[in-house]
């Protein structure tokens, strides 16, 4: 899929684009102006006898070509450049513009000729091209062109209080049986792309799971995983359409889907909150939000006992600094001290989580996902030692707050200025740790970075891999791990990168850190994180086992043979780290 | 272009046989838009630009338009199995041929003769027909014709080994 296009949208664009070229010659031809009239000439084709027939017929044919060239321009123009939309259509316009001076109405006029056959002639074919003609072709255009750039925006998302359209019932798929019931058997996951944080300061919802269709596809999409050997799934249930008030649960938006999982597998780690909360909720600077959401993990919990594993926060350290430090989704921040809020909220929001689910099911396993962020710093000059050294501490913080693990110092007196007490990040961290806990550690191509002598930081690429920065994250919290999320933008190369991490996972294995599974993310392809979700654009990143139309990729073959190649083999098939873990 | 495509996610791989698929759905395509250009007075007038019989005519169009199924398929690789947009893909692809094909490469073939009138609109709109047709067949054809994921040899390229590649080689 090229991208995510929303048709209806880009049908009435096109239709109203259409309808303002239709007026543009009438007005033109109304006050006397050398102009053309592409419907009298599309209906004398072949509607000469019949003038009102005809001209319904021209119209039609006219309207029609309109909505096919928007669409043209949503699946293939829209996006490419970082224009103004109007711009982006205007520059569109210029292709049917020359197809239209160049081609079509050359041939409109070969059309209209009483005899069958004629002799090509470039004189006589270019004929009907007058520079009157060119230019009511040309400005007819422009104005298509506008009135599409601004009608076509935002093909992916809906305005915030929207709800996309609840998911297909099940049906009778195909048999895979019953779930998994290898409990300690190594994880083998991917999950389904389900982040759903709000852009344009809370007007726009950006929902992965709509946009992917895997409200949709669910089914479709679990079976296909089921096929590649996948045996669990990172899967999060949409919070912001499921809690719809304080209390109020739309158990729809899941009920189904994990109702298949229960019977079938893969079995889910279920994600809680993901890069969003409800729009009633505000954003993560709202110190509410611990209360609903763990008022939401319990009602969960007691919704689905069955379910083992949990991730009550997807990547804190992502969600804060996209929210307060960067200013791309939720509140939009760009300031410290709301970076230290949304922070504390998250974690203080994980905690809450964790200890309501626990009250529901006390063997409830928790994996943390975090990204693994690394900053190495260019040269000697103490000041952008100091920047890589602070930011190493930075990426700690949320893990830092529910594992109840010492702040390091220059963190502490960065979250003192910025009005944090001892006694706020004591008070915090004044809770039990639960045994049962998984850290998952995300890894990327741009999660190492370089501080350059500008003190910026520029992606490095993969210098020093997921095993080294993995062991830092262990050797600080010495927790049992799982890698739980990688992929690559460049398709042709996810195999090898597959592989890579999968020595990666192999490696740190073999060092004795407890692990416990690996994950490609996400199943399909994802929808603009090549922007971080920043934008509601519609590009569609190859990232995915499979393509948006669910046919398999290069990696997910590759991953289906990674899966057969190792799940039967001794620390597989029994994993001592999970075993160990459920021993607690 | 194929380094292109690949990066992009647009390559096929292992499983699916764009060539097959779109020569199959290309073929499939074609009775409608002959039916047409029937209607319209165009096989007629397109048989005496290429100095052929009728029946001939047919034949080489349908040996034409699987060659240009199959092209198709390749060209738009895993975007041609988009449900929701097959269809206008392959009416672009029938305009492209009608614009390069019918308004150029015909009179070529046929010492500058060029259908006009009613037979002209003909194969302008059979293409059209024509595209619609493939573009919206092709996606179903694709999932009968692509090989299953267990089937021997299908990821006999990618193991372990894929590790080591050069990342530059597609």
């Amino acid at each position: 899929m090229i991208r995510v296009v929303a048709l209806r949208k880009a049908a009435v664009a096109g239709l109203c684009g259409a309808a303002a070229m239709e007026a543009f010659w009438f007005v033109t031809g109304k006050l006397g102006l050398p102009t053309i009239d592409l419907v009298a000439q599309l209906s004398a084709v072949q509607f000469h006898r019949w003038p009102l027939l005809g001209d319904a017929a021209g119209l039609l044919a006219h309207f029609s070509i309109g909505i096919c060239w928007a669409m043209f321009y949503a699946f293939f123009f829209w996006g490419r450049f970082h224009l103004r939309p109007v711009l982006q259509g205007l520059i569109f316009s210029i292709a049917p513009a020359m197809l239209a001076i160049l081609v079509v109405y050359p041939e409109l006029a070969l059309m209209r000729s009483q005899s069958p056959m004629v002799v090509l002639d470039l004189h006589r074919f270019f004929a009907p091209i007058t520079p009157a003609t060119v230019a009511s072709l040309l400005l007819s255009h422009a104005l298509f062109g506008v009135i599409v750039g601004l009608m076509y925006r935002r093909p992916v998302g809906y305005a915030v209080g929207n709800r996309p359209a609840p998911p297909h019932p099940r049906r009778p798929g195909r048999s895979h049986g019953k779930r998994n019931a290898n409990a300690t058997g190594f994880m083998f996951a991917t999950g389904i792309e389900c982040s759903y944080p709000t852009i344009e300061h809370g007007r726009w919802r950006r929902d992965e799971m709509a946009a992917t269709r895997h409200y949709a596809r669910w089914q479709d999409d679990f079976e296909l995983a089921l096929d590649i050997g996948i045996t669990h799934i990172r899967y999060g249930p949409p919070l912001h359409l499921i809690l719809k008030g304080p209390g109020s649960y739309d158990w729809g938006f899941v009920d189904e889907a994990l109702a298949y999982l229960h019977d079938h597998g893969p079995e889910p780690i279920v994600d809680l909150c993901h890069f969003g909360v409800p729009s009633w909720l505000g954003d993560f600077q709202n110190p509410e939000i611990a209360r609903a959401l763990a008022d939401y993990a319990g009602a969960f919990a007691a919704r689905f006992p069955w379910v083992r594993f949990y991730t009550p926060v997807n990547e804190m350290y992502v969600c804060a600094r996209m929210s307060a430090l960067d200013g791309t989704w939720n509140e939009q921040r760009r300031d410290e001290r709301a970076f230290a809020h949304a922070a504390f909220n998250l974690a203080r929001a994980s905690i809450a989580m964790t200890d309501a689910i626990l009250a529901v099911r006390a063997d409830a396993i928790f994996v943390n996902s975090e990204s693994s962020e690394f900053c190495q710093a260019c040269c000697p000059e103490p000041e952008i030692q100091r920047i890589a050294r602070f930011e190493n501490e930075r990426r700690f913080l949320p893990l830092d707050l529910i594992y109840a693990h010492p702040i390091g110092d220059d963190m502490r007196a960065h979250l003192h200025d910025h009005g944090f007490a001892d006694a706020d990040i004591a008070g915090v961290m004044a809770h039990e740790v639960p045994a049962r806990s998984i850290i998952g550690v995300d890894y990327y191509e741009w999660n190492e970075r370089l501080i350059d002598s500008d003190g910026h930081a520029r992606a490095l690429g993969e210098l020093f891999g997921w095993y080294v920065i993995a062991s830092q994250y262990y050797d600080r919290y010495k927790r049992p791990m799982m890698h739980t999320e990688t992929n690559r933008m460049d398709a042709s190369d996810g195999p090898r990168w597959l592989w890579r991490q999968w020595h990666n996972v192999q490696l740190l294995r073999s060092a004795g850190v407890p692990l416990v599974g690996f994950t490609w993310y996400s199943l399909t392809d994802q929808v603009d994180w090549d922007i971080g979700l920043s934008k509601a654009v519609g590009n569609v990143d190859p990232v995915g086992l499979a393509d948006l139309n669910r046919d398999i990729r290069a990696v997910g073959l590759t991953y289906r043979r990674l899966i057969e190649m190792h799940k039967d083999q001794p620390g597989y098939t029994d994993c001592p780290a999970l075993a160990g873990l459920l021993a607690s | 272009m194929s380094g292109f495509l690949a990066a992009h996610g647009y390559d096929p791989g292992p499983t699916q046989r764009p060539f097959t698929a779109g020569a199959i759905a290309g073929l499939l395509a074609t009775p409608p838009a002959i039916l047409l250009l029937h209607l319209l007075r165009s096989l007629a007038v397109e048989a005496r630009i290429l100095g052929l019989p009728v029946i001939l005519t047919i034949v080489a169009g349908c040996v034409a338009m699987a060659v240009a199924g199959a092209l198709y398929a390749r060209l738009l690789g895993r975007a041609a199995n988009d449900v929701r947009g097959g269809w206008l893909f392959g009416m672009a692809f029938g305009f492209a041929l009608w614009a390069a094909g019918a308004v150029f490469v015909l009179p070529l073939l046929g010492n500058g003769e060029l259908p006009a009138g009613p037979p002209a609109t003909g194969v302008f709109l059979s293409l059209i027909l024509w595209g619609g047709c493939l573009g919206a067949l092709l996606p179903f054809i694709q999932r009968r014709t692509h090989l299953k994921v267990d089937e021997p040899g299908v990821a006999e390229n990618l193991g372990p080994t894929l590790a080591a590649r050069d990342p530059a080689k597609r």
